[in-house]
């Protein structure tokens, strides 16, 4: 085992505990949206089946921001659903968002910069790339 | 079958890949994927939608603990994330495309022979409690891509530093690649990255991988979820499930030595590569 560098940068401690409060924050509220969620489902809709679940994907309904909207409003449990996975979708992104926020206050430029170009490339695949596929 | 059986299955389901994707860095698709295809009829296009969400519960969860733990190594995850994300939203954007087409089915046998390749190196360091003789290059001196853990199995802080970062950023784009096209893999190219060229210890390794999967599956469940290809009533009891035995695998993985999780990991890539090549051919 080698010693590594004489004098590396080094995170604060504030940023592990950041990041873990970020990611378990995030976990709990996805988690909680979609078990709720799921609950919520099962009672409005007693006897579906693994047939109706292949055959129709309620998410398709609230892919654009307005039937997301307007799902929440109605109080589509499907809706709830995608809500659920939407900010578990999230969570590791606000995890590279605050890693960009640490490097920058530790004026580290070329983490900075790495950690920059992944937030855009992830908003670019999110914003751009997936509503063009669609 | 009744959905609230079907519910109860894939939370049971997802807690075994959960526990899996903790203790090697593969994130649980691997489990997740091909049971749901085989034991549920469900497509393909959605069984990969729900392996994006199952790493992402994996890594989210065992992020938390690992990065608390100091396992993760926060530094060297994110800078290898610069290679891992433009292949995943290339991998699934292709996936989108080439659902359906040939040049997937090769590319998995040739993904699943690579693996198979790895194996033999892998197997002559399962004795390697920690990597020797390690040089940083000059990427890892000037962005100080080395770190120190406190290895509960040895019972001593264990220091590392990062060796070859120009392959493991290569490994690291196709690791992407295959996350995003397929839902599963991308875990097992970076752990073998983050070990063979980097040089780091294995459960440093396993870590830094569970902690970068996420960010690797965030960008391509994007393009798969604008696609139709994640469904909710499949993804949430998954994602449930797997936190659950997640969780289970980032209580374990500290207090393991570096070699066991090694053992851990060689049959899981092993059974994954044989997987890879029968789904290439077109078998379940």
């Amino acid at each position: 085992m080698t010693a590594g560098p004489s004098r590396v940068p080094t995170l604060p401690d504030s940023a592990y505990s950041r990041m873990t409060l970020v990611l378990r924050g995030g976990l709990f509220l996805a988690l909680g949206i979609m078990v709720a969620a799921l609950v919520w489902y099962l009672l409005v809709f007693p006897s579906a089946t693994l047939a109706d679940a292949i055959a129709t994907n309620p998410i398709l309904n609230y892919l654009g921001a307005t039937g997301l909207a307007h799902g929440l409003a109605d109080g589509a449990p499907a809706a709830y659903l995608t809500l659920g996975l939407l900010a578990l979708v999230a969570t590791p992104i606000l995890r590279v968002a605050s890693g960009f926020y640490y490097f920058r206050l530790g004026h580290e430029r070329a983490m900075e910069g790495i950690t920059f170009a992944v937030l855009v490339m992830l908003f670019f695949g999110l914003l751009v790339l997936g509503p063009l596929i669609r | 079958m009744d959905l609230d059986l079907l519910v109860g299955l894939l939370i049971l389901l997802a807690i075994t890949a959960g526990l899996v994707g903790a203790l090697s860095g593969l994130g649980g698709g691997v489990v997740v994927i091909p049971a749901l295809v085989i034991l549920f009829g469900v497509p393909i296009p959605v069984a990969i939608g729900t392996g994006a969400i199952t790493i992402l519960a994996t890594s989210t969860t065992t992020g938390a603990a690992y990065v608390r733990d100091r396992l993760s190594d926060l530094r060297i995850g994110m800078f290898l994330e610069i290679a891992t994300v433009p292949g995943a939203l290339l991998g699934a954007t292709a996936t989108v495309f080439l659902t359906h087409a040939s040049l997937a089915d090769t590319l998995l046998i040739a993904l699943g022979l690579v693996l198979i390749a790895t194996i033999p190196g892998s197997l002559a360091r399962r004795n390697e409690e920690l990597p020797s003789r390690v040089q940083p290059d000059a990427r890892s001196r000037a962005l100080g891509l080395s770190g120190e853990y406190q290895d509960q199995a040895l019972g001593r802080p264990v220091s590392y530093t990062a060796a070859r970062t120009t392959p493991a950023l290569g490994v690291m784009f196709g690791a992407g690649l295959v996350s995003g096209m397929f839902g599963i893999g991308g875990g097992v190219f970076k752990v073998l990255a983050l070990e063979k060229y980097l040089r780091l210890p294995m459960k440093v390794a396993t870590a830094t991988s569970n902690f970068m999967i996420g960010v690797t599956a965030a960008a391509g469940a994007g393009i798969l979820f604008a696609a139709g290809f994640v469904n909710p009533l499949f993804a949430a009891p998954v994602a449930l499930g797997t936190a659950i035995g997640a969780y289970g695998g980032s209580q374990i993985l500290p207090s393991l030595r570096n070699r066991t999780v090694r053992l851990i990991f060689l049959p899981v890539v092993a059974i994954l590569a044989v997987e890879m090549i029968l789904r290439g051919f077109g078998l379940p």
